[in-house]
């Protein structure tokens, strides 16, 4: 199997949890005999590099300095993810079986490569909009949300790590809960439920 | 090429959506393509009303979800829209089977768009450069401004060809995000001579008495009325014509210096004189040029002069002033009279000089009506680009993407 990670923190760069979440992540699937890439940010180690755990990472950067906010940041930095994507595609005589996107920043890219080259991809949700911004309807906070409804509507499999955030994402974009995955990062058998929901969506057929 | 040659258009506007220059360009370029047998599909904005699949003169024309949520700015709206737009054509592409050979957009606004698809499906890029943001506003004063500048330089940088519709925008483009010269390529904007031919002849006679006295000459600016256009040099040089010659100034367009202008007009006691039209519908736009002795055209920037060449299309002299793609337009003396930029007394002068000499004007409409059908026809515009969408191809298929 070989897939790609796209998150928007991963070591050195960690802004939350996610990062360290990733590194162990593509760690165990690397372990687990998965072809396991990660594209991720990174203002100047930009490039690909294979770590010691033979996880290959793609950093890139966003080609435009000025920005008015953060959403226009992370607009244009998706065009660059999808460079790097494709470049793993086409050097891997275009099998990649699918994409697993952490939280919404780098959805756009996902949504494109589905589109254009059939790779299903799994969307993660760390964490919404709304918990991060409660109770905010402004243009920027629904814009957001519209990303993460994007993605929601768009993904093969929703994987989720916890029933409340289920709930959650039922209660905020009425995705039906059959839809979601929770797989505990805790869980003794974490790593195996990750890998029986990879293997469920390349099995789907949606190649 | 064993199949036809094929390109995906992206156009923030396509008609019936118009909002400035672009649309009719995407239409005609892509209509006169698709008539020499190159396949296009266009990709544009929804538009109230509008199919979201169509075929138009032979182009097949997608018109995409334009992301009609609230969005914080209109930059962050461009961007969000490009997210839906590169989404959907993405599909199609894929539908297609791949089968798109080159991938064309049309300014900043569809950059992202372009930029993504062209690395998702490695088929190369081409950009016409319509404008300049550092051009519009003279200079970067606002992040919002500096962030569009550098999203065209990236986009001119990801592009294997930049294309510009004269001369001046083709330096102007060097300039502002450094390219390297065989980067560039000038293939003219065209004006299609025909919507002027087939308009029902009323008289201009009896059309004129609707706007100006019999003993009065008919003076026409088609523009916005915004400081680039330069439309207080022609109010200024307004009482300079009427010492000389009889004329009624109408004034077609609107923006936010009219009240100033207004101001203007009324302080000189002139407003017998200047008639504010604002928008008119095509048809009578399309008469007023017809029917006017003289269409002038005062811009301070102007990187091509679209206004200049429907005058010259509609068989009405015309004033420019000598800057951007005016200075291209126009032959002085010969297509047209050229006036110094930014100078009423020489504006007026041209003006004055056409309005006194019948066969003067007669001499400037043939030559530029005989330049517009030889230099900026459509035919000949789509041919052009049809040229360097094969010579990029013969590039592209010595790649290690082809």
């Amino acid at each position: 199997m070989r897939a790609m990670i796209f998150s928007w923190e991963y070591p050195p760069r960690v802004v939350g949890q996610l990062a360290d979440y990733i590194n162990k992540l593509s760690t165990q699937l690397a372990k687990s005999k998965v072809e396991t890439y990660v594209i991720t940010y990174h203002d100047s180690l930009t490039g690909a590099v294979e770590e010691a755990s033979e996880v290959k990472v793609f950093r890139v950067a966003n080609p435009i300095r000025a920005h008015v906010g953060f959403l226009t940041w992370d607009l244009t930095l998706n065009q660059e993810v999808e460079r790097a994507a494709a470049s793993i595609y086409y050097q891997a005589d275009e099998q990649v079986d699918l994409i697993d996107v952490h939280d919404w920043h780098f959805i756009p890219a996902a949504v494109t490569l589905k589109n254009a080259l059939n790779i299903p991809f799994v969307y993660s949700v760390e964490s919404l909009e709304d918990h991060r911004s409660p109770d905010s309807n402004k243009p920027y906070n629904i814009s957001i949300k519209s990303i993460e409804w994007l993605g929601l509507y768009e993904a093969e499999k929703v994987s989720v790590k916890s029933e409340w955030m289920r709930d959650e994402i039922a209660r905020i974009h009425s995705v039906p809960k059959d839809r979601v995955t929770v797989i505990s990062p805790t869980a003794d058998s974490w790593i195996k439920d990750v890998l029986e929901l990879y293997r469920s969506v390349v099995g789907d057929g949606n190649k | 090429m064993k199949n036809k040659l094929s390109v995906m258009m992206f156009s923030w506007e396509y008609p019936p959506r118009v909002i400035g220059g672009i649309s009719p360009h995407v239409y005609f370029l892509s209509k006169s393509l698709a008539e020499i047998g190159v396949k296009v599909h266009v990709v544009t904005c929804d538009f109230p009303g509008a199919p979201s699949h169509e075929v138009v003169d032979g182009v097949e024309v997608y018109r995409v979800d334009s992301y009609r949520n609230p969005a914080p700015d209109f930059a962050t709206w461009v961007y969000l829209m490009n997210l839906n737009m590169q989404r959907e054509a993405a599909s199609i592409v894929n539908k297609l089977g791949g089968k798109i050979d080159v991938f064309h957009a049309h300014d900043w606004l569809v950059a992202t768009a372009g930029i993504g698809l062209k690395h998702v499906f490695r088929k190369p890029l081409l950009v016409t450069m319509h404008s300049t943001e550092i051009g519009r506003r003279d200079g970067l004063h606002t992040d919002t401004e500096k962030m569009i500048h550098e999203t065209e330089a990236w986009l001119t940088y990801e592009a294997w060809k930049v294309i510009c519709c004269s001369d001046y925008m083709v330096s102007h483009v060097k300039w502002a995000f450094g390219l390297p010269e065989d980067k560039l390529v000038m293939i003219p904007n065209g004006v299609n001579t025909h919507v002027y031919e087939s308009s029902e002849t009323e008289k201009c006679d009896s059309f004129r008495s609707k706007f100006a006295l019999l003993d009065e000459k008919i003076v026409l600016y088609v523009g916005r009325l915004v400081y680039e256009k330069g439309i207080h040099v022609l109010i200024n040089a307004v009482p300079k014509v009427l010492e000389k010659v009889n004329a009624k100034f109408i004034i077609v367009g609107s923006g936010y210096m009219k009240e100033q202008l207004l101001n203007i007009v009324r302080s000189m006691k002139l407003e017998h004189k200047v008639l504010f039209l604002g928008f008119v519908d095509d048809e009578t736009l399309l008469r007023l040029q017809k029917c006017a002795d003289v269409s002038v055209v005062p811009s301070l920037f102007e990187p091509f002069g679209i206004v200049a060449l429907e005058a010259m299309a509609a068989k009405s002299p015309v004033v420019v002033s000598d800057t951007g793609g005016l200075s291209e337009i126009v032959d002085h003396d010969a297509t047209g009279f050229k006036a110094y930029p930014n100078n009423p007394d020489s504006l007026a002068w041209g003006i004055i000089k056409l309005l006194l000499d019948e066969n003067y004007r007669k001499y400037m409409r043939e030559n530029a009506y005989g330049k517009v059908q030889e230099k900026y026809n459509w035919q000949k515009i789509a041919q052009q680009t049809k040229q360097i969408y094969k010579a990029v191809l013969g590039e592209y298929s010595k790649s290690f993407w082809a």
